[in-house]
């Protein structure tokens, strides 16, 4: 077993095992293929009777050691690392979902996951239902004899809306559902999956774990505490009765990620495990950014408007202090009245890049209704909580004065 | 004692006190919190893997998920 460090020394030491030459970072072991001495050795990896690498579609060390760390900083259980974060929440629903089953989801997705269970799924006979994750009773009420899971992000991206994770577990848990959590947003390092009460965690690590926006990735970590042994899940029958508590894992690994072959590159995890070690300083700094940020938006005088979790007026803030023991990410969302003004600001930042992506070391802007959510009608753009006026801002580490500079000075363009 | 593991035969010094968990460690075998443990055609409950006595003549399979054991 692996010795009991605290999250911090985990990020940094989690799942390592001694290197060749006695390196100290995980070696990057670019080979697509893994050879063995015998026919009989082979055999028996093949055959699932001894541990071993085959093929990197399937494993791979470097992968492997990324995967390790993954899941202990989730509470322990088994992780699978993919080529992005949509790999990882295609791989866990159609692991888990077969035609004519439902999805039960919130709906107030990002956007990729959105058209994922709205669009593209349907094209193999699955049907998603989208709830308002904070409306606990309509969660219930929309499970019926067909739904598979329920799928809700810890905080909405952009929306910003925080579900009280550990009610909806319950709910979930009642009517025999695994709760399948994206916590791309609040990382582990503000709550792990055994806390939210989730029984897989999903992340996209290319935002916050890599940290500094160098490459896309996405992971799957099953808790390995779901019961998958009931009538909803004929189909895991087989794994639960090799694999029992892994048999998610198992079913994952041995058919959707194998088939489907969405795998993470080893020099992508290599940079993950390298990005992950500051993942505890550098949340620190943009969730401490982001609440300066947000609390000098909210005195500037042409902003009509600020959405930050960790402002007290915020609607989430009651739950996310709750859950997220007073730290509340680097995402917030503001507006200045018109998508004119919101192009005018972004426009004039100096620092802060225009950009589609989150989590990076920079801070990121972007106006989402006119660009990842451009596609979407303007009543799923509601569902989504994008109105015309937003600006979504992925706070970033640098000094905070010369964020709030950058932002006031934009502002006085408007 | 003879065992069968993984189909192979093998020899094991006398050991009234092993268990399946024993066996594990004793044998190094990896992945240990992972790997799934079949004896004689059943597959054993993991909280049972502590009071499973190793019997001679026990055929035993270690079963991995492919592809890296997890
Ligand atoms: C919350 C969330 N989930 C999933 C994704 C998808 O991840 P990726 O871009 O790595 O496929 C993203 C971002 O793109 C995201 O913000």
């Amino acid at each position: 077993m692996e010795t009991p460090l605290r999250f911090d020394s985990l990020l940094v030491h989690g799942g390592l095992e001694p290197g060749p030459a006695g390196a100290t970072s995980v070696p990057i072991v670019q080979s697509s293929a893994f050879a063995y001495e015998t026919a009989d050795a082979l055999e028996d990896v093949f055959r699932g009777r001894a541990a071993g690498q085959v093929y990197t579609r399937l494993g791979n060390p470097t992968t492997e050691a990324l995967e390790r760390r993954l899941a202990l900083l989730e509470g322990g259980g088994t992780a699978i690392a993919t080529a992005s974060g949509m790999a990882a929440i295609t791989t866990t629903v159609m692991t888990i979902v077969r035609a004519g089953d439902e999805i039960l989801a919130s709906s107030s997705l990002f956007g990729g996951t959105f058209s994922l269970f709205r669009d593209t799924l349907a094209n193999f006979g699955i049907t998603a239902r989208f709830v308002d994750p904070l409306d606990l009773e309509s969660v219930r009420a929309a499970i019926n004899d067909r739904t598979r899971l329920l799928f809700v992000e810890t905080v909405g991206n952009p929306k910003l809306d925080v579900p009280d994770l550990p009610r909806l577990a319950e709910i979930a848990h009642q009517a025999g559902l695994p709760l399948i959590v994206d916590a791309t947003v609040t990382t582990p390092y503000l709550a792990d999956g055994a806390k939210l009460g989730a029984d897989i965690v999903i992340h996209s690590t290319s935002k916050y774990i890599n940290g500094s926006g160098t490459s896309i990735g996405g992971v799957i970590i099953d808790r390995g505490v779901f019961n998958w042994n009931t009538a909803r899940f004929p189909h895991f029958e087989p794994f639960h009765k090799k694999y029992r508590q892994f048999a998610f894992t198992a079913r994952a690994r041995k058919l959707v990620h194998k088939d489907v072959g969405a795998c993470a590159a080893p020099f992508n995890s290599f940079l993950l495990t390298e990005g992950i070690q500051t993942l505890a300083l550098r949340m620190e700094r943009h969730c401490s950014n982001a609440l300066v940020l947000a609390r000098f938006l909210t005195k500037h005088p042409k902003v009509a408007w600020v959405n930050y979790p960790g402002l007290e007026d915020a609607p989430g803030h009651g739950v996310a202090t709750r859950l997220y023991g007073g730290r509340y990410g680097g995402l917030l969302t503001f507006g200045t009245g018109s998508k004119e003004t919101a192009f005018r600001v972004i426009n004039a930042l100096r620092m802060a890049k225009n950009l589609a992506n989150i989590g990076d070391a920079k801070t990121l802007v972007i106006h989402p209704a006119s660009t990842i959510c451009a596609d979407y009608s303007l009543e799923d753009k509601a569902l989504m909580g994008v109105c015309e006026d937003l600006v979504r801002v992925s706070v970033g580490i640098e000094a905070p004065q010369d964020i709030i500079d950058d932002f006031n000075q934009a502002l006085d363009a408007i | 004692m003879n065992i069968t593991i993984n189909g192979k035969e093998t020899t094991l010094a006398e050991n009234p006190a092993r268990t399946v968990e024993s066996l594990l460690e004793e044998l190094d075998v990896a992945q240990r919190q992972y790997v799934t443990v079949e004896l004689s055609g059943e597959i054993l409950e993991r909280d049972a893997f502590g009071n499973t006595p190793v019997q001679d003549g026990d055929a035993l399979e270690f079963l991995y998920f492919m592809g890296g054991g997890r």
